[in-house]
């Protein structure tokens, strides 16, 4: 009998599979395949092919749109959104319309095309990671900017266009639906309860520890109860914190070793492997008032194809029980 | 600039991409991929390769599960939901769980193995559509279901399965799905404020404009909605109002079906037989809790949404519920409307 869990967050129910449960050889998912190599603007010597740097960690007396970088901003060749203009919304009748006001970002992580997360060394992850809260930092200032969304698709099946592997920011002039549910999720919680919803989650996953991938001393990572994917897996700081910019000092060595550290377990057993993840936070600016939210990362590993079942009922269907999965994941050895 | 624009029923966001656009023809790069020869166990002859069927329109004597049908449903052999046992709900600390009952059944919509639904006949897409209507009311009558979602994954990137026989599933399941109370939330939160259904007042300036329309039929019109998250998404809707897609009469299933074929035969020509989806929405099973659905009847409006599967949904859209359509929908329709079926 397969089992149906509630998301405690947003009500959202997903079936698992414990019946028939997938192994890890039972996905036939789709390879990510080296594409054909015409020139790639996001490596050493393209910059020019690219819109002008925003920002980036470079070597001394290098110049900036020349080589020498190690992490590199740049505005999205095609955004989905544009910094440029005020806020117009309207009505066309019953419908409501805005303009795409808000900023889209592209963050190289590094300088070779060929290198995912596993293939960096701890310091390279946590300049990337650090470069990603300059930029949250930054567009926080501009205070038509409700929501900022750090997103990473690694690989074709996952969305991403380039293979080079790039993380994109995007901020938006709303706080974006997916996100208002959470957060109103959390906020009912927290009201009839006066605790941090996911404090409460951190605090059962870590007594149950049968969804238990890894865990340092800042952060853990985890495959959750109600998880909609196969190998879903968040990482979330133990200390309670709404916004992905408050992330410490000490906490950010941590936050590099135990992201790698999950990318590299799930690469090791899914060769070539697509995937996206994303870092879920609090709103900023004047609706970032969140005591309730608590930030952290979905990692999602592209291993299903989400078909019509999911997209009317906004049930998903799990077919390897997230129990299964982190034991698969704890027991990859380094 | 791009446009952002707001479903008005659920609230959804989406970026229309105006800039960057593809033409329309530029979507159509898709390839499916096929299982390699096998017997199909769908076809007319194979019938003992599937579960007993639950229904089936076929000739007079002939036998269950033997040849002589022409329309078939049999219970899925993966099911995702199981119809044995009562239902348990309990709580796991702070989380909640229930046991997987329900219903899934599959619709093998011909005997014959045509790929497409665009390729079966009106009079065959009728009976598909009669189908899922007796089914649905069968399944009604079991009172652990709330809810029964009717949907078609055409091609393998749609999530069908590499065997390409023209079908459909039925999922019965034992509580109201998100997805469909959000809708219906959205539709009765415009009816109290307007008094007034919002599907009809959206038909009602759709038709007006027409510049989203892509055909219409007697008693249907099938548009591109205004905020589509995909591109080519299309909705077709009963211009008269009804909350429930089984009261539908014989000759609006005809109706239906006309259109049905008309939109699936332009998206196979027009797009290189691309994969997509359907989901008919409709009101959920009405038992329970007197007096919730007080205004469904006049505040809810069934239709059928198609979605082709031509781009990929990446992190941005999986994170925020914000979807980025890099076709304007207005022409998408002029695309479609444009190609002779």
């Amino acid at each position: 009998m397969a089992e149906l869990r509630r998301d405690p967050v947003v009500g959202r129910w997903v079936i698992v599979d414990t019946d028939y449960p997938h192994r890890p050889e039972d996905f036939d998912y789709e390879q990510n395949a080296p594409q054909s190599t015409s020139t790639c603007p996001f490596c050493y010597g393209s910059e020019s092919m690219t819109p002008p740097e925003i920002e980036a960690i470079r070597d001394r007396e290098t110049q900036r749109n020349s080589p020498g970088w190690q992490v590199r901003v740049i505005p999205n060749k095609f955004p989905a959104l544009q910094v440029e203009g005020d806020l117009d919304r309207r009505g066309i009748g019953i419908y409501d319309v805005s303009n795409g006001i808000g900023a889209h970002e592209v963050l190289i992580e590094t300088p070779y095309h060929g290198k995912d997360i596993p293939d960096l060394l701890n310091q390279e992850v946590e300049d990337f990671l650090r470069m990603y809260v300059r930029r949250c930092l930054d567009l926080k200032k501009d205070g038509r900017l409700k929501y900022i969304m750090v997103f990473r698709n690694y690989g074709s099946a996952a969305g991403a266009s380039l293979e080079h592997p790039h993380t994109q920011i995007v901020a938006l002039p709303m706080v974006p639906k997916n996100a208002l549910e959470e957060i109103e999720g959390a906020k009912h919680f927290f009201e009839y309860r006066e605790r941090c919803i996911f404090c409460d989650m951190i605090r059962q996953e870590m007594q149950d520890k049968e969804r238990v991938i890894a865990e340092n001393k800042y952060f853990l990572a985890f495959c959750p109860f109600v998880s909609r994917f196969p190998f879903e897996t968040w990482i979330i700081p133990k200390k309670h914190s709404g916004h992905f910019c408050q992330i410490t000092q000490d906490e950010m060595p941590e936050l590099a070793v135990v992201l790698k550290d999950v990318i590299s377990k799930m690469k090791k057993i899914f060769p070539n492997l697509s995937y996206n993840y994303i870092i879920h936070s609090s709103p900023v600016n004047s609706d970032s008032n969140v005591e309730f939210y608590h930030w952290h990362i979905e990692f999602m590993p592209k291993l299903t194809r989400v078909a019509g079942f999911e997209w009317g009922t906004g049930f998903y269907l799990d077919q390897t029980s997230p129990e299964l999965a982190a034991q698969y994941l704890r027991s990859v050895k380094e | 600039m791009p446009e952002l624009r707001k479903d008005p029923v659920v609230g959804r966001w989406v970026i229309v991409s105006t800039e960057r656009s593809r033409r329309p023809d530029e979507f159509s790069t898709f390839k499916h991929e096929d299982a390699k020869e096998l017997p199909c166990p769908f076809c007319e002859g194979n019938e003992s390769q599937t579960p007993p069927e639950i229904y089936a329109i076929r000739q007079k004597s002939t036998y269950k599960n033997s040849p002589g049908w022409e329309l078939r449903v049999v219970p899925s052999i993966a099911p995702f939901l199981r119809i044995e046992g009562d239902l348990d709900r309990h709580g796991k600390g702070m989380y909640d769980l229930m046991n997987g009952i329900g219903a899934h059944e599959i619709v093998v919509e011909t005997n014959k193995h045509v790929a497409n639904m665009a390729d079966l006949t009106e009079a065959q897409i009728s009976k598909v559509i009669t189908c899922y209507i007796d089914r649905m009311q069968d399944l009604e009558k079991d009172t652990r279901f709330k809810y029964v979602l009717i949907f078609k994954n055409y091609g393998y990137s749609a999530g069908g399965s590499k065997l390409r026989h023209s079908r459909s599933q039925l999922i019965a399941t034992p509580v109201n799905p998100k997805r469909v109370k959000e809708e219906l939330a959205g539709a009765r939160e415009y009816y109290n404020y307007h008094e007034r259904c919002i599907f009809c007042d959206l038909i009602k300036q759709e038709l007006a404009s027409k510049e989203r329309v892509i055909v219409e039929v007697d008693g249907f019109v099938a548009v591109t909605p205004f905020a589509a998250r995909f591109p080519f998404e299309i909705w077709i809707l009963p211009k008269k109002h009804s909350c429930n897609f089984v009261n539908l009469d014989m000759p609006s299933r005809d109706n239906l079906a006309r259109i049905m074929k008309i939109v699936l035969s332009k998206l196979k020509k027009g797009l290189n037989d691309p994969p997509y989806n359907y989901i008919i929405h409709t009101a959920p099973f009405r038992r329970q809790k007197v007096g919730y659905w007080k205004s469904i009847d006049n505040d809810f409006h069934w239709h059928i949404e198609i979605m082709p599967r031509l781009t990929r949904v990446a992190g941005f859209e999986w994170g925020t519920g914000f979807y980025i359509c890099p076709l304007p929908p207005e022409d998408g329709a002029k695309f479609l409307r444009e190609i002779e079926v």
